[in-house]
């Protein structure tokens, strides 16, 4: 069964289509990621990579810069914003070189962080070297947050920095939110405390049924869940007293436009790429490593870019399964990349499916 | 080619490089980059009547839209500052010669109206 989309709505997703299509022919390198490190202060349930578990051979940073003076001269204006993420970034002590040298080439950067090792300090380096984006993860109110990062102290310290980004900077900042059976029903709560914190910016996400997910149930939500998480998202925009929006992995039938403030759009490498842990070159850092188009140590990253990358950008491979008799397949083209099961072609979560 | 990547992808897979997909990814943060709707409204400077059939096309992007009857227009757009927007009457004097213009938007919101007075030529 497939969510009714009302005719205007289907009136504004064409002409997004169009803009897709657009973009996609373009494929302007808008945002690239560094995954700095695998290591992590964390052992998270929900991650289901080798974090917190095992020593990552970290690249020197210089080994980015050098790709990005590559980029430059390659691009020229509108270069792509660095988001530096991991494994926890902070684990890292020479961010703030990084920071400054990227800064210095034009380039704006942000990075995600657990938040537990943001000192007042280590913020105001940050920020000396050009930071202008965080994301800060905060899961749940104390007790579901602690069980999902599996850490008995992770809500205080998380608390704690977002107050001092908060008191410290007009930087662009948000906080990211993963939905579990646990905070399901802390969602009213969770948005008071941001409020009373000052947070502008929230993104809700939904944990994607793989790796460790499938080992614990709790992370694994259904369609029920999903439904009472936008419909709290639509209740929560019409407040306005925060930013919110649903995070970028699916398409949501009915409630597109409704619950972000743009339609779906999976960017995975036709504006997005990946400077993995090993130099390994990717689309989103959350995608199957399979799908790796190169690696810096062998090639420059923009030649990847502009040589590499198509199965990101001619997507039809994907209309196989319930996708290829999916009456929205034209919207959302087989879902986000990073929720495809590349084994037996087909989409391991369908939001549209699981909205009805 | 196509066929070359495709067989690639799927015959180089395994189960379990399925599992190992690393979670803890948010995407790019809020107000870094987003889409951006433009719609608009293309009028005769001299009459005050909306114009049909004037083209509308951001610089350096593939796209390009015409106005309809009533002169309105809409089209997506990456946000960036200092998109340059040009207006073209390109129908010769079906609807009346109009002079070209551009313009510059600096401020984005998730959603923009343009008011584009044009000149006879």
């Amino acid at each position: 069964m497939q969510s009714k989309i009302n005719l205007q709505k289907k009136l504004g997703l064409k002409l997004f289509r169009h803009y897709k299509d657009t973009q996609t022919q373009l494929h302007d390198l808008k945002y690239l990621f560094w995954e700095c490190t695998l290591n992590c202060n964390f052992n998270c349930l929900h991650c289901g990579s080798s974090c917190g578990t095992s020593q990552s051979n970290d690249l020197h940073y210089q080994l980015i810069v050098k790709e990005l003076v590559l980029i430059k001269e390659r691009i020229g204006k509108n270069l792509p914003h660095i988001v530096i993420t991991g494994g926890e970034p902070l684990m890292r002590k020479d961010i703030e070189l990084f920071g400054a040298e990227i800064s210095k080439l034009g380039f704006t950067w942000g990075m995600v962080t657990n938040g537990s090792l943001l000192s007042h300090e280590r913020f105001s380096a940050l920020a000396e070297s050009g930071l202008t984006a965080m994301t800060i993860s905060l899961d749940g109110l104390k007790e579901s947050h602690n069980w999902l990062r599996n850490n008995i102290l992770s809500f205080d310290k998380t608390i704690s920095a977002i107050k001092t980004v908060l008191e410290n900077s007009s930087i662009n900042f948000d906080v990211a939110t993963c939905i579990t059976l646990k905070n399901i029903n802390e969602l009213e709560a969770i948005h008071e405390l941001l409020l009373s914190l000052g947070v502008k910016n929230w993104r809700i996400f939904t944990i994607d049924p793989i790796g460790r997910a499938k080992v614990h149930k709790e992370l694994d939500i259904n369609g029920e869940v999903l439904i009472r998480t936008l419909e709290f998202i639509k209740k929560a925009k019409k407040r306005k007293q925060i930013s919110i929006n649903y995070g970028c992995d699916g398409f949501l039938g009915h409630f597109e436009g409704e619950v972000r403030d743009e339609f779906y759009f999976c960017k995975a490498g036709i504006n997005i790429a990946s400077i993995l842990h090993d130099g390994s070159v990717g689309a989103c850092p959350n995608i199957n490593k399979q799908l790796v188009q190169g690696n810096i140590l062998n090639d420059s990253l923009i030649n990847i870019w502009n040589k590499n990358f198509q199965v990101f950008r001619i997507r039809d491979w994907t209309k196989t399964g319930q996708c290829a008799a999916c009456n929205n397949y034209n919207y959302c083209q087989g879902n986000g990349i990073c929720l495809r099961d590349l084994e037996n072609n087909k989409v391991m979560k369908c939001h549209s499916k699981m909205i009805g | 080619m196509t066929k070359n990547w495709k067989r690639n992808l799927i015959g180089g897979l395994s189960f379990t490089s399925m599992l190992f997909i690393f979670q803890a990814c948010y995407g790019t943060p809020h107000d870094v980059g987003y889409d951006v709707l433009v719609e608009g409204i293309v009028k005769s400077k001299t009459t005050g009547q909306p114009i049909k059939g004037i083209k509308v096309a951001p610089y350096n992007d593939m796209q390009q839209v015409f106005t309809d009857e009533n002169g309105n227009f809409s089209f997506y757009i990456f946000a960036e500052n200092g998109i340059g927007l040009r207006f073209e009457d390109v129908d010769s004097t079906q609807n009346g010669g109009f002079a070209t213009k551009d313009t510059i938007l600096n401020t984005f919101t998730s959603q923009v109206f343009v008011n584009i007075d044009l000149d006879n030529k």
